[in-house]
């Protein structure tokens, strides 16, 4: 949101207090002032909802926060539209003239960042907003777009006047509040973005804002009729959002009321303007006559509806439908407003801006003489027909009552206000309740501390980094990769002292102490690893100085919108992760100052940035970030210790020598030079790293290996206390001395011959071996898809594996000349996968399902009849878990509650990761860029998919806790390895070993019937009444519901 | 895809297309152009229904599972599960790559052995149609090779979406006609496909 406040205020050349426009112009001064105003209340805003989200809040505080929120956000965009629109007249107009279209283009992306639902409900309704703008650029093709925009600010308008929770809501606002919910996470990236300090803002801004007041009295009808739309709309929008939860009739009377006091002062300006007019506009006064026609009909049409409650004396409770043409009507009358607006502002552009004198309010109280005289007496019965008519009502009291301090809120509601010298009374009686405390708004103005909320100043972040080195977070295990960056952060403080929380796997990152001891600082002891890193920290100078030289800083809205940044080149997505952005964007995101990075932002960054730039490039941006942040002034020390940070988690732990190294030549200076003399410390370290890493460069497989010891410590760590006891195998002696004998030549040992638990544990360890050793790497960029050289050794020996296994079982079986023994082989392999099923290895029951599920076995009738019932039940469970309907739901469903250690089934990911990786494409545009040609940027969605498939997979790698009973594994590898040079691992081979012993039946016909599409994998006759299911199923399930009377009838 | 289509969709068959050839022919491409919605901006297919599709030919309606390999094609024993499952095959080269076509030999030999029908429902695919400058299978060995296993054979492109649907509709209208014997035969009884 800061961000596109920034780039709006850029593209209008205004982000400078002292840039010539803003010096030249009142009213552009003024709107930027309360623009940024706006912004910090809505920054305010937000830090509380962060608060009361930490301290759990009930849903209904929460929805209050939240409303407050969307209110703001409403606010911030209503602003920017305003000062847009002034901004255009008076800059514009003057001396950009035709530029000026293209500088509204291009002051459109101004909502790219979105940050969570509440800022996207705020672009939708600044989308919404610009037919305004057309309408006045153009002077047309608003119509349409009108009754949309009349919508959204219905749902805006509502929040106006009421900011409190809905019990009904309605329509756009319903939207909103369904969003609300799922907020709390929604909203916690924008908060991150904004900075923790907010002390005196309102304070500073008030203050100036106070000084500009006296600008305020040659006031320019531009200006006014801007107030006074705003208003008008406000109202408006209230109307028909009020009608849209069936409110009582005395609200919406009242709401009416004020609807037309704010379109008669519209009209009073409008008129005004058309007096000075000297040609006296035709089309304006048609367009006035037209919303002054219009506005005839609201009230005509209010008038209708409240007849007869009326003179049923009671509160009457609208029906939503009841109003349907009281909406048309509000509807038509906001056209007709903006129609009417953007004539009067060609008008003003036309005769120049004049300064607006106190009109008569002679027809602002007019009006009211069309509305029922019982109106006046609800003017001073309002508050209590808002606490009395409905639980709605209820619940607003209540809210208005249990929010700490409401006043800042409405700050900037009542900012119109002091600069209407027009406000008539019978207007400000007739705000709503809640905008009541308009009347305190001068004295906030004067006295903005006091009235200020409780606002309790959020350490910065590092402090939750340090705070968190309670040794019980250290242990806790951290399996859910998509935590939280603060649990993730908890964790990896824990072990370095230092801020780094980049990394978010479990293993990794308890790994991560004797990583970075090893691999940074071998020459000490681990055990003196926390005194380096004090040292370190206080070279630097504590945590606790930073913070509180951050804190000494005034919060400064302005000269955080002054601070250069990217952010406006970044594209969220609904979840509020970053979806997209340039390369400096996502550097950016990888190093703000105001929060800990999202840790999965973090993670993917490091994992595939390879992808998308050069080891070199991300250096050198780095660096810039490193530099251009200098200038900054609250925030240049946290990012230059974040992007030494950075630097710092990337050689310690996702370094690749034979890609990275290239950069070294870039990090070293930058370590010595720059680096040392903003933070010495930091700068020494980074340049041990360098040297650390490029000696470990020229010992290749170093790295590897340390992360390796970083897993198996934890998994150690994990695993030790739970069952201490590992499992004996089950052999026994002679079956041991089998397996001597057998390596030695002597007699073959069979399948049979041992237990089918302890083989699926053998084969598991050795399975499992090669899974762990999967890097990354090796699953980027469909690495392992290459034919030759392809880096991704142990993805491919994992394929190799699990084919040698289905291979060995279609030869085990098939290898048996007795029907009644191979029977008792296909047993013995349903038995081993039930075992693997036990040990959570899913890639070896799929390499032993897929061989009995084929058709060389599935084909051996005279076989599967010889079968029990029971172990054919049990493969059918088996083939149920691994079954690849609706994309394997039951294996997806199954892994994604399986705790390591684990053998997923592999094949699985790397489907997942070749269409994530063909079905995204690498760049995406920026949204609302001119011409619809917006910059392409970085597709960082794809990546995050990416890492989040590479994070399922290494969430398992943690080796088994089982003995490894060697003889046994010699005897299976030498088998694999029997089974792979033989004649027999072709396909073809076994299915002409499967037609010898089980020859082919003769058919009754020669032709095929089209019916029969499983035909080749067992003899059917075409049960007609399984065609009618799942055809994947019948192939198999029949298999084993064979029948003999079947089986004749198929003879015959 | 059709407005109307929503009420029969209940009715709508369920098929599963196989996906077949040998790695870097883009046949995970031609999937995930068919199965994906234009307007998607993100893909994601990790869920449930990331590879199902609903089509409607000659106002038939069906509903497509396909089945890709894609990613697993060293996991020779993981292809046989699929063709087992497979209703219809799009049998898929690249006419950059000659070894592409030679590796369909065995593939589409494995499922004529595997379905003991050599009028399974299938297509020939020459996947990489805008590379014309690279081509190095002729278009005639194509329409030899078709005409030799009696499929029909388009080009494609997957990367231009140029006759991605029409392969997955051509297969899918054969595995229709093929079905619509069986519709006859258990129309005796209906069970609770109306209900």
């Amino acid at each position: 949101m800061i961000a596109a406040v920034r780039y709006f205020l850029q593209c209008t050349r205004c982000l400078n207090r002292d840039a010539g426009v803003v010096q030249g112009h009142v009213g552009i001064r003024r709107l930027r002032k309360g623009l940024l105003s706006d912004l910090s209340s809505f920054v305010k805003s937000t830090k509380r909802l962060q608060e009361i989200v930490e301290t759990q809040p009930s849903t209904e505080e929460l929805q209050n926060q939240l409303d407050e929120l969307v209110l703001k956000a409403f606010k911030v965009v209503t602003r920017a539209v305003r000062f847009l629109d002034v901004w255009l007249q008076d800059v514009a107009a003057q001396d950009v003239g035709a530029a000026a279209a293209g500088e509204q283009g291009r002051a459109r992306p101004l909502q790219p960042p979105t940050e969570s639902a509440v800022e996207e409900n705020a672009n939708h309704e600044a989308a919404q907003s610009r037919p305004q703008e057309i309408d006045f650029a153009a002077g047309q093709n608003s119509s349409i777009l009108l009754p949309e925009r009349a919508h959204s600010v219905s749902s805006g308008g509502t929040g106006v006047a009421q900011s409190a929770p809905n019990p009904h809501p309605a329509h756009e606002l319903g939207q909103a509040t369904v969003q609300d919910p799922s907020q709390p996470s929604d909203a916690v990236p924008a908060i991150q973005l904004v900075p923790p300090r907010s002390a005196s803002v309102s304070h500073r801004l008030s203050y100036s804002m106070r000084s500009g007041i006296p600008a305020q009295k040659n006031s320019l009808a531009s200006e006014k009729l801007s107030a006074a739309q705003d208003a008008f709309l406000g109202y408006i929008g209230s109307f028909i959002g009020l009608h849209l939860q069936s409110r009582s009739s005395s609200e919406l009377l009242v709401i009416t009321q004020q609807s037309v006091a704010a379109c008669r002062q519209l009209l009073v300006v409008v008129d005004e303007v058309w007096e000075r007019d000297a040609r006296r506009s035709e089309t304006l006064e048609q367009a006035r006559n037209n919303m002054q026609d219009r506005l005839g009909d609201l009230v005509q049409a209010t008038q209708d509806l409240f007849t007869p409650s009326e003179a049923e004396g009671s509160d009457h409770v609208l029906m939503p439908d009841q109003g349907k043409h009281l909406v048309a009507a509000a509807t038509s009358c906001v056209r007709s407003a903006g129609d009417c607006v953007g004539k009067t502002r060609q008008v003003i552009e036309k005769i120049g801006d004049f300064e607006f004198e106190a009109v008569g309010l002679g027809l602002s109280e007019s009006i009211f003489n069309r509305l029922p005289s019982l109106a006046a007496s609800y003017y001073t019965e309002q508050p209590n027909t808002q606490t009395n008519t409905e639980d709605t009502a209820s619940e607003i009291s209540q809210s208005s009552s249990s929010r700490p301090a409401p006043p800042p809120l409405y700050q900037s509601v009542s900012k119109p206000l002091p600069k209407t010298p027009l406000a008539s009374p019978p207007i400000e009686k007739s705000l709503p309740p809640i905008t009541q405390t308009t009347a305190s708004v001068p004295d906030s103005l004067e006295n903005g501390p006091p009235l200020r909320p409780p606002l309790t100043i959020d350490p910065p972040t590092y402090s939750s980094d340090t705070r968190s080195q309670s040794p019980e977070s250290a242990t806790k295990p951290v399996f859910d990769k998509e935590g939280r960056a603060e649990s993730i952060g908890v964790s990896v403080s824990s072990s370095s002292n230092d801020t780094d929380p980049y990394s978010y796997r479990d293993s990794e990152t308890s790994g991560l102490s004797t990583i970075s001891t090893r691999a940074t600082t071998p020459d000490q002891s681990p055990s003196s690893h926390k005194d380096s890193e004090k040292q370190l920290l206080s070279s630097f100078g504590s945590l606790s100085d930073i913070q509180s030289s951050i804190l000494e800083e005034p919060y400064d809205a302005e000269s955080q919108v002054l601070e250069k940044t990217y952010a406006h080149e970044l594209i969220y997505n609904k979840e509020g992760q970053v979806a997209g952005g340039s390369l400096p964007a996502l550097i950016e995101k990888l190093t703000t100052h105001d929060s800990t990075p999202d840790a999965m932002f973090v993670t993917t960054f490091y994992l595939t940035f390879r992808l998308f730039t050069t080891p070199v490039e991300f250096s050198q941006l780095l660096i810039n970030r490193f530099e251009y942040v200098s200038e900054s002034r609250h925030m240049a020390r946290p990012v230059q210790l974040r992007v030494y940070n950075v630097f710092k988690g990337w050689l310690e732990s996702h370094w690749q020598g034979d890609t990275d190294s290239e950069a070294l030549p870039m990090i070293l200076p930058f370590a010595t030079g720059r680096l040392r003399a903003a933070l010495p410390a930091a700068g020494r370290r980074l340049a041990e790293l360098t040297a650390k890493v490029s000696e470990v460069h020229a010992g290749a497989l170093v790295p590897r290996l340390i992360s390796s010891v970083g897993k198996t410590n934890t998994s150690i760590g994990l695993y030790t206390d739970k069952d201490t006891q590992l499992p004996n195998p089950i052999i026994t002696k002679s079956q041991l001395n089998a397996l001597r004998n057998a390596k030695n030549g002597g007699n073959p040992c069979s399948i049979l011959d041992f237990d089918p638990l302890e083989l699926a544990r053998q084969f598991t360890i050795i399975e499992s071996r090669i899974f762990c050793a999967i890097q990354s790497e090796e699953l980027l960029g469909l690495e392992w898809t290459n034919k030759n050289h392809s880096k991704a050794v142990n993805v491919r020996a994992m394929s190799k594996l699990s084919t040698d296994l289905a291979n060995l079982v279609a030869d085990t079986i098939l290898s048996v000349d007795d029907a009644k023994k191979r029977a008792i082989v296909i047993k013995q392999w349903v038995k081993i996968g039930m075992k693997c099923l036990e040990l959570n290895n899913y890639d070896s029951l799929m390499a032993i399902i897929c061989s009995l599920n084929s058709s060389m076995v599935l084909r051996l009738k005279r076989t599967w009849e010889l079968v029990s019932v029971k172990t054919r039940n049990r493969l059918e469970e088996l083939r149920a878990v691994v079954d690849c309907s609706k994309n394997y739901a039951v294996l997806r469903q199954r892994l994604e509650n399986e705790i390591a250690p684990c053998l997923p089934f592999v094949g699985i990911y790397l489907t997942d990761l070749t269409f994530v990786d063909v079905g995204n494409q690498t760049t995406r545009q920026l949204p609302g860029s001119r011409n619809g040609e917006g910059a392409a940027v970085i597709n960082f969605d794809k990546h995050m998919k990416t890492a989040k498939i590479i994070g399922q997979l290494q969430r398992f790698q943690i080796p088994y806790k089982l003995v490894a009973v060697p003889e046994m594994q010699d005897w299976m590898e030498s088998q694999i390895r029997r089974v792979r040079s033989s004649e027999e691992t072709n396909v073809q081979q076994f299915y002409r070993r499967s037609l010898y012993l089980e020859p082919r039946e003769t058919r009754p016909a020669s032709k095929p019937s089209p019916s029969e599409h499983n035909e080749g994998t067992f003899p059917d006759n075409g049960r007609s009444n399984s065609k009618d299911h799942g055809r994947e199923k019948f192939d198999f399930s029949r298999a084993f519901t064979f029948s003999s009377s079947q089986k004749e009838k198929l003879a015959s | 895809m059709s407005g109307g289509g929503r009420s029969r969709r209940a009715t709508a068959r369920d098929y599963n297309v196989v996906v077949l050839g040998s790695g870097g022919v883009g046949k995970s491409c031609l999937t995930a152009q068919f199965v994906q919605n234009v307007w998607i901006e993100s893909y994601d297919p990790t869920i449930e229904d990331s590879y199902r599709k609903h089509i409607r030919i000659n106002n038939r309606h069906a509903v497509l599972e396909i089945l890709d390999t894609a990613g697993t094609d060293q996991f020779t024993a993981f292809r046989e599960l699929y063709i087992r499952q497979g209703h219809g095959f799009l049998l898929v080269f690249s006419i950059t790559s000659m070894s592409s076509l030679r590796e369909l030999y065995d593939i589409y030999e494995e499922i004529i052995t595997q379905k003991r029908d050599n009028r399974f429902p299938m297509v020939l695919v020459g996947n990489k149609a805008d590379l014309e400058d690279d081509r190095v299978v002729d278009k005639s060995i194509g329409f030899r090779l078709s005409r030799e296993w009696g499929i029909p054979y388009y080009e494609t492109s997957a990367r231009r979406r140029t006759n991605v649907h029409e392969v997955f509709a051509e297969v899918t209208a054969r595995m229709m006609d093929r079905d619509r014997p069986v519709v006859r035969e258990t129309r005796p009884r209906p069970k609770c496909v109306i209900l």
